[in-house]
């Protein structure tokens, strides 16, 4: 009972991020880009660091794992989410290394960019199961 | 809920609790064992931490075997095997000696800002150079490292010491998992794999060291469970996976990128064999044949090619076959480098779940002969011919080539990750046999209190058997997995980076704020590189290759006096050099030679280590 409640709990969080209504979950994953960038040039705090890192990695798995794994089971959904999410945060991370340097600065670019990627990848989905 | 479920249940939380507790256990025995000089991880191990990780591992094989969810199973897994790939960085201070602490080095360039353009560099020799160092796997691990790091907050020393063992602890689990479940493998055989992929020593090595293969490693597992899965669909989402996860496996390391490419070129052939089988035409057949010696030379003739683009010359060659007693060639064609010093336990760890993969592969295609249209045939035989593959190719690199830039038994993992699943496979088909014979035979035996109703010898028949179902597979397979590591982790090695040389190096990052250079032996450039990184303008280190810091390093062993540092400040432009010399590294008569005669020349720095490790310096 507890487990059925426990899954339940976590599709419904699940469903609300993916639903993504007026866009509340991109602009938290913006503020969690914009803390993780403060925290790393001013406050360089582990915990602050470590829970932003949590909520960016959360929201955006699973904007990715909606619009490519929505047959796959809870579990394996979320973890291809991640899969693709650090795939996705190294391919931008090397491109931008490659074309100049990864300091604070491009740090956060690469975090906006894997951002808005994953939520514009959600967005398309969410429209394309509308219509 | 019927009072037997109940019983049940409550059985398996028991279980649960009693494997959460011996992982805990087992963590805490491997904490107490963490020291700062040993050279393999088994001279400074707990006595009682093989047996406590066995007996978990016997709990993890129940609660596998158990109704309990595959999610929550998967999840016990994950920490199991998160927790047997991290011995290194948890019980040596700066994790395994010399691969993965050279990658930390040019990383640690990225993460301090140092150099542009990634680790090629820019302005490089040439253009072309650039473009191919550009897809070094290196540059991905540091991309990956740095942000990481950076979104942690943490220093990427620990970033990456924990970033493969981590990663693969949770990817390489659940790839199994979904590629015998692509299989036609059921739920209990899917997560014993998962599990055993530990049982691999190989596999578990690549996994505990952070370096681009590893990560190379990972996706290639990732892009195979695509290509079983375009082979059993038409989905193009599948097959742009497919090829999404082969180029991140070649982005990590060529090695496993070129493999993931050329069973991508060979799940496409099969994929079209598929829908021409039927014809009475040899075509398809014939292609498929052409296509499988095509897949087969890609990988040697890629390292061919590698010549036009580096300083690297490999070439095919039968000298092997000349020089070499015949015992010996048949010796390396059977089980490759292993017979060179591995005593017959180690051999049998790393020989025995191949062999029963292909055993099983064997059977099935045997079974699969009778059934042409089964479900699963295409998946199955193509992933015997991707087996055969690996094993030919593996015997081409070893016996015919020369002068390459890896040493061949990389390959073993790409044979054990398609052997993995087949093993599970026949685990779960033997199990399942014991049950039905067990049922068949026996319906009694299910309900203990009906045996008294059985002969006496029927009830030993139907006791040994449920005997072998419920202790004697499970402590087979716990014993097989935990023994496994015996192989996985190296049991001879050189002293690794000991906590007095980190501290030494540490002490004098901390102290100098003028640019230095430091003088060292290989050893030394280890651990600088973990602290501060290789050819740092303002704490400069050697690379471990490098001849000038070489030559420097023996001048002074052989001479230690100032004009060396001297020499070395000039070449470095900096203005502090220090030299450090260890005892354990030169040996103590050495040593005593060498400190006394710095001594008399050189101011004393700082001592470490008991005196096991001197530093010296001269300022211009």
């Amino acid at each position: 009972m507890t487990t059925y409640k426990r899954v339940n709990q976590f599709t419904k969080v699940e469903n609300r991020i993916v639903a993504n209504r007026r866009c509340v979950f991109t602009a938290v994953s913006y503020l969690a880009v914009a803390i993780l960038s403060v925290n790393t040039a001013f406050v360089r705090s582990v915990i602050l660091g470590a829970t932003a890192s949590l909520i960016f990695f959360v929201i955006n798995a699973l904007f990715l794992a909606h619009a490519l794994f929505r047959k796959e089971d809870d579990f394996f959904r979320l973890m291809f989410g991640v899969l693709l999410l650090i795939m996705l945060l190294g391919f931008v991370g090397w491109l931008i290394m490659i074309v100049y340097n990864l300091d604070a600065l491009r740090f956060t670019l690469t975090l906006v960019i894997v951002a808005s990627l994953s939520s514009s990848a959600n967005i398309r989905t969410k429209y394309k199961n509308a219509t | 809920m019927p009072l037997s479920e109940q019983r049940s249940t409550k059985l398996l939380r028991m279980s649960e609790i009693i494997y959460m507790c011996l992982t805990a256990l087992s963590f805490y025995l491997l904490i107490m064992s963490r020291t700062g000089e040993a050279r393999t991880v088994w001279q400074v191990l707990h006595p009682a931490f093989i047996p406590v990780l066995f007996v978990a591992t016997f709990f993890l094989l129940a609660i596998m075997f158990s109704s309990e969810k595959t999610t929550n199973k998967m999840l016990f897994i994950i920490v199991y095997s998160i927790f047997i790939h991290s011995f290194f960085p948890i019980v040596f201070p700066a994790g395994d000696n010399s691969g993965q602490q050279m990658i930390l080095g040019q990383i640690r360039r990225v993460f301090d800002n140092t150099i542009i353009h990634g680790l090629s560099g820019w302005p490089s020799q040439s253009l072309q150079i650039f473009l191919v160092e550009m897809f070094d796997g290196i540059n991905l691990q540091a991309a990956l490292s740095v942000i990481f790091a950076r979104m942690l907050n943490v220093d990427i020393f620990y970033v990456h010491l924990f970033f493969v063992p981590v990663l693969w602890g949770v990817f390489i689990p659940i790839a199994s998992f979904l590629t015998t479940k692509t299989l036609g493998g059921g739920e209990k055989a899917s997560v014993l794999s998962s599990l055993l992929v530990s049982a691999f020593p190989y596999a578990t090595y690549f996994g505990a060291i952070s370096v681009p293969n590893s990560l190379g490693f990972i996706f290639f597992f990732y892009s195979l469970c695509f290509m079983l899965k375009y082979l059993a669909s038409n989905d193009s989402k599948t097959a742009y996976l497919m090829v999404a996860f082969s180029l991140f496996s070649f982005l990590s390391h060529y090695l496993t990128g070129i493999m993931s490419f050329s069973f991508i070129f060979l799940a496409v052939v099969f994929k079209a064999y598929e829908s021409e089988k039927r014809s009475p035409c040899v075509i398809p057949r014939a292609s498929l044949i052409v296509s499988f010696f095509l897949c087969l030379s890609l990988l040697p003739m890629s390292f061919i090619y590698l010549r036009f683009v580096g300083s690297i010359t490999p070439v095919f060659t039968i000298a092997k076959f000349q020089e070499l007693p015949a015992e010996e060639i048949a010796g390396l064609l059977l089980v490759g480098e292993l017979i060179y010093g591995f005593d017959l336990q180690t051999m049998l760890l790393v020989v025995i779940g191949p062999a029963l993969g292909l055993l099983w592969m064997i059977c099935l295609l045997y079974k699969l002969e009778k059934k042409p249209t089964a479900k699963f045939s295409t998946p199955i035989l193509f992933l015997f011919a991707a087996f055969m593959v690996v094993l030919i190719d593996y015997r081409v690199l070893k016996l015919l080539m020369e002068g390459l830039p890896l040493n061949e038994e990389r390959l073993w993992v790409f044979r054990d990750f398609i052997a993995v699943p087949f093993v599970a496979l026949a685990i779960c088909s033997a199990v399942s046999s014991v049950n039905k014979f067990l049922k068949a035979r026996h319906p009694s035996a299910m309900f203990l209190t009906r045996l008294r109703n059985l002969s006496k010898r029927n009830v030993l028949y139907v006791l040994a058997l449920l005997l072998t179902l419920n202790v004697l597979i499970p402590t087979v397979l716990a014993g097989w997995v935990t023994y496994s590591l015996r192989a996985a982790y190296p049991r001879i090695a050189p002293l690794q980076t000991t906590w007095y040389e980190l501290e030494a190096v540490r002490h004098i990052e901390e102290n100098t704020e003028e640019k230095y250079v430091v003088i060292g032996d290989v050893w030394t450039i280890f651990a600088g590189e973990v602290i501060v990184g290789i050819k740092n303008p303002r704490a400069y280190y050697f690379g471990e290759f490098n001849k000038t810091g070489y030559d420097l390093f023996l001048n002074m062993t052989q001479d230690p006096s100032p004009q060396w540092m001297l020499h070395a400040m000039n070449y470095t432009d900096t203005t502090t050099a220090y030299f450090i010399i260890t005892e354990p590294r030169v040996g103590t008569e050495e040593y005593n030679r060498i400190v006394t005669e710095a001594g008399t020349r050189l101011p004393i720095y700082d001592v470490f280590g008991e005196g096991k490790l001197h530093i010296f310096y001269y300022t211009k």
